[in-house]
Order: C-alpha cells, then structure tokens, then sequence
C-alpha cells in the first residue's frame, strides 16, 4: 500500500535502461498498482462522501492529511508507472530506429529480417506493446520516407572512406550496386562502398575490416 | 564599424554560395547538437542543401557505368562529397528528432508560439512526426494502464499538485561559444556576473545567457564549439 509496489516498479525501469535486452513485462506489479490506485480513489471518495460538496481543510486538519497523503499516493504512482511504461517505449523506439526488429523476434518472423537476437524476448511484450512497436515503426518509416536521399537511419559514424574492406559472416545472397552485383557467401571478402552495405553491416552480415 | 567588419563583408561576398551554406550547416550541426534546446528549422539552408544532394545524386547515377578514369576519379571524389553532406544531414535531423522525442509537449507549445514568426521551430515533416508519436504515445499508456484510473488523473500534460508534467530541457546548461562579432556587455541572469565578450573570444556560459546572439537561434552573432 502506498506506493510500495510503485517502488519496485522504478527500480525495475531503472535496471531496463542498462540491459542489452527487454524483459518480460511487468504485468503482476503494474496490474497491483493500478489496483491501489481505484483502491485510493474510493478510500477519498469515502472520505469525502458525509461532507458534501462543503468539505473545508481549515476545519478538519486531520481528514485533510489523510486525503493529502492518498492523493499524493495517486499520483506518485501514476508517475512511477508513466516512467516505467516510457523507458519500456523508448527502448523499443530504439530497437526500430536500429532495424532490429522486436517483434519479429517473436516468432511471427515472415521476412528474412529477423533471425538475429534471442527467442527470449518472445513473450516479453505486452499486447499493447506490440501494437504500439507496430504502429511506430509506421510511423517512422513514414518519417523516413520523406529524407530518402539521407537514409535517416544509416550510421552516426562520420564518413572516412568511400570504400570499405569487409569480410562476410553470413550468407547474404546477391546485391546489387552501382558497380555490378555481388555474391556475399560466407567467409569471402570484399572491397564495397560503404552505403551499399551498412544495412547489412547494422545487421551483422558483414563484418567491417579496419 | 572599423576595418575588420568591412574585410569581413568583402570575404563573405567572395566566397560562393555553396561553401557558405557548408559552413552555415557545420555550423548549425554543431549548434543543434551542443545546445540543451531545440533550435529552428533552417528551412531555407535545408532546401538549397537537399536540392543540392539530390543533384549530386542524379550526376552520380548518370555517370555510373563510364570507365573512363578521369571521369570515375572524379565520381569517387564527388560520392565522398555526397556521403560527407548527408551524413551533417542526418546527423542535424537526428539530434532534432532526439529533442523532440524528449520533451515533446514543451516543444510543441514553443512551435505552437512560434508559427507566427519568420522562423518556425520545426519543419512540417517534424510537426507532424511529433503529433502521431504523441498520439501514439498516449494511446499506449491509457490502453495500458491510464485508461483505468480515475478520470481526474488520466491528464498527461497535468501541471497541478507541485510537479508540472511537462519537462523541459535544463536550459542553464553551459555551452562553448565563440564570438564571431563584437557583442559587448552579456550579464549571466540569476548571478551578478557580468562580462565583455570580443569578436573571437572563446566562452564557457550558460545557454539561457547567450541565446538571443547563437546563429540559428538568435542574431548569429555566437557560434557553439
């Protein structure tokens, strides 16, 4: 009660941010706190049911703390739940900027896309998690495809060179560039330019060599 | 106005069009990626800058396939060129799109307050990114969660009970500038400091101090390093 389970809440959010990856969603704990909350809202309610509408502070120091410290309550909670549902949104919003993509980890996996990261996070997501990675990556492919000449989510890295060594650690198949097509098969290495490839290199395809 | 403003002007006529606006994009990069706050949109730079690249690319992809060496010498050098400027660019766009992900109701009153001015904050594309992710956003919280609580508390944008809901970056941040003019006398609000910056002085100052003289935020008269 009061804010206890809120706690545990925040301590969790604060471990996600230094994970590499995301863990099962709270759902016990965020469900406990909701529940304390209408918990609250009735306590005060009741509280205030024999005043009326006429209910003055001044008067009845005492019931106006109990109602302070209830509400105080209310709304903590509401802020540990608000962080915690926010580190959980931004990692994933970090995820699709990243190209990896969460929800294809958890098995729906149609495209050759996935198949990197952990069966792990399979069940980590809440529905509504799901639906608002879905809906995000919308958006941001939406955002994305007004800068297509800038591919907004190739590397931070300054540029150096023009072309690159990398070595193949996977099969890729054929890519095409300005250059001809190339065949990426394993262990075989190439001399490519490096907006050709960085996709691949983002998803561990290519390794580069320096 | 004393002979070093007037050697000034005479470069800055001298030097074309296109280095200047790299130097105005190096210069906003910097200043987009150092200052706490979101800067605005330098719509007509970005223009000229896009229309530029996508030029570039065009040249690019007509001149693939010419064996000649001179020629694809200098394909390579131009596509060197070409991924240097969309790198400020994406790097620009991203450093904004952080901003605006981090304290998306404070900007989205300070664009609201700005529509009127010469300069607005974000660009259309932005705006509108900001407004479906806050969508977004909200809709997850309250199916998540929010939806369940009592009506008075479901408000995201609540500034009542001590804790305003609305977060904005921290605005005394000290910065690095450089004075690329004379601008004389900067007082450091809240402090009793006061002190004479000279054209090419280098300062550590908090932001809110300097603002109004940053080039992209105010008169250009600083630029951030």
């Amino acid at each position: 009660m009061y804010g206890e389970t809120a706690n545990k809440l925040v301590q969790n959010a604060k471990r996600i941010q230094s994970l590499p990856h995301l863990p099962p969603y709270a759902s016990d704990l965020s469900r406990t706190i909701i529940r304390e909350v209408r918990d609250l809202d009735r306590d005060v309610a009741n509280i205030l049911a024999p005043y009326g509408s006429s209910f003055n502070p001044s008067a009845d120091p005492s019931t106006a703390c109990a109602l302070l410290v209830n509400h105080l309550c209310m709304r903590r909670n509401k802020r540990c739940l608000l962080a915690y549902h926010k580190v959980r949104a931004q990692k994933l919003e970090s995820y699709c900027w990243e190209g990896v993509d969460a929800l294809e980890q958890s098995g729906s996996g149609a495209s050759g896309e996935g198949g990197m990261g952990s069966k792990k996070e399979e069940s980590s997501l809440s529905p509504e998690e799901e639906e608002y990675v879905r809906q995000y990556s919308d958006l941001l492919a939406a955002y994305k495809g007004q800068w297509t000449d800038i591919d907004l989510t190739g590397s931070l890295e300054p540029p150096r060179d023009l072309f690159i060594d990398v070595r193949v650690l996977k099969d890729a198949g054929e890519i095409q560039t300005e250059y001809g097509s190339i065949t990426l098969t394993k262990n075989s290495q190439f001399y490519v330019r490096h907006g050709d490839v960085e996709r691949l290199i983002a998803q561990r395809y290519l390794q580069r060599l320096s | 106005m004393d002979i070093d403003d007037l050697l000034a002007e005479v470069v800055v006529d001298a030097t074309p069009r296109e280095t200047r606006d790299l130097h105005e994009l190096t210069r906003s990069w910097v200043a987009e990626r150092v200052a706490p706050e979101l800067l605005p949109w330098p719509a007509d730079l970005m223009d000229r800058v896009l229309e530029r690249i996508r030029k570039q690319i065009e040249l690019v992809e007509d001149q693939t396939g010419n064996m000649d060496p001179k020629t694809n010498f200098e394909l390579i050098i131009i596509q060197t060129e070409l991924e240097r400027f969309k790198f400020l660019v994406r790097s620009l766009l991203r450093a904004r799109i952080k901003k605006i992900d981090a304290h998306p109701l404070h900007v989205q009153a300070l664009h609201a307050a700005s529509l009127n001015t010469p300069q607005p904050l974000f660009s259309p594309s932005e705006h509108q990114y900001l407004t479906s992710h806050q969508t977004l956003l909200s809709t997850h919280y309250s199916s998540s969660f929010l939806g369940q609580f009592p009506v008075s508390l479901q408000r995201l944008d609540d500034t009542t009970g001590g804790i305003s809901m609305i977060d904005k970056p921290d605005e005394d941040k000290a910065v690095f500038a450089r004075a690329l003019r004379d601008i004389g006398d900067i007082f450091v609000e809240g402090t009793d400091r006061r002190f004479e910056m000279k054209r090419g002085d280098v300062w550590v100052v908090r932001w809110s101090a300097i603002r109004q003289w940053v080039v992209g935020a105010g008169t250009g008269d600083v630029e951030l390093i």
